[in-house]
């Protein structure tokens, strides 16, 4: 990764948690003091090297692992706000970018019980809970909105 | 990639299809903060595939489902 990519990556990823929300292309290229249409082309390029996840319809950030920029079935209460995570592994991931404690709320995909987890010091509170990983690892980036 | 109550749970929401990989969710936690714990340091760096892997190989993730590629 090119140091100019390195910077718009970091730059995005940073405004996401100070806004707490996925930042437009206009907003970093202020931020940056760049074109709207140079953060385009290093989000693409980012994308290519799965640093963050645009959406296809807009070009826009879909995910900045594990912070999702859309709605999500993971809820994650963690350093005074609340965020969306991409998946089960994403909400503790939210929790481990942020290096603090958290609340995870999701439901049981079976039968949609709420399922809370409070997670301290890196440990989740209710450990009577499975995680399910349908995809196998070589095919993550195959569809990764679906894995 | 989801939460379940119990191994039943995980049985009936996949009926038909094949399973995948099942492990405990405190395993879950501790690969989240191993996967993602740099992911906002300045210092942060692309991590290369047998990087990736060899977090899983540390926790135990063996097998082809755990191989990234």
């Amino acid at each position: 990764m090119e140091p100019p990519d390195l910077h718009l990556r970091n730059l995005t990823y940073a405004l996401f948690v100070a806004n707490g929300r996925a930042p437009s292309a206009e907003e970093v290229a202020r931020d940056a003091g760049v074109d709207t249409d140079d953060v385009h082309a290093g989000w693409r390029r980012l994308h290519d090297l799965h640093a963050l996840v645009l959406s296809p319809e807009t070009a826009e950030i879909r995910m900045a692992n594990p912070f999702s920029a859309v709605p999500s079935a993971y809820r994650v209460r963690a350093g005074g706000r609340w965020w969306y995570a991409n998946c089960a592994w994403d909400a503790f991931g939210v929790c481990a970018a942020l290096q603090v404690d958290g609340v995870i709320e999701t439901s049981c995909p079976d039968c949609a019980e709420p399922i809370t987890v409070d997670v301290c010091d890196q440990a989740p509170g209710d450990r009577s809970l499975l995680f399910h990983c349908l995809v196998p690892a070589a095919h993550w980036w195959d569809d990764i909105v679906f894995t | 990639m989801n939460l379940f109550r119990s191994e039943e749970h995980i049985e009936r929401w996949l009926g038909d299809r094949p399973g995948g990989a099942t492990i405990t969710v405190a395993k879950l936690s501790d690969l989240a903060h191993a996967w993602w714990d740099d992911r906002l340091s300045p210092r942060w760096r692309p991590r290369g595939r047998d990087e990736s892997q060899a977090i899983l190989d540390r926790l135990g993730l063996a097998g082809d489902f755990w191989r990234l590629a």
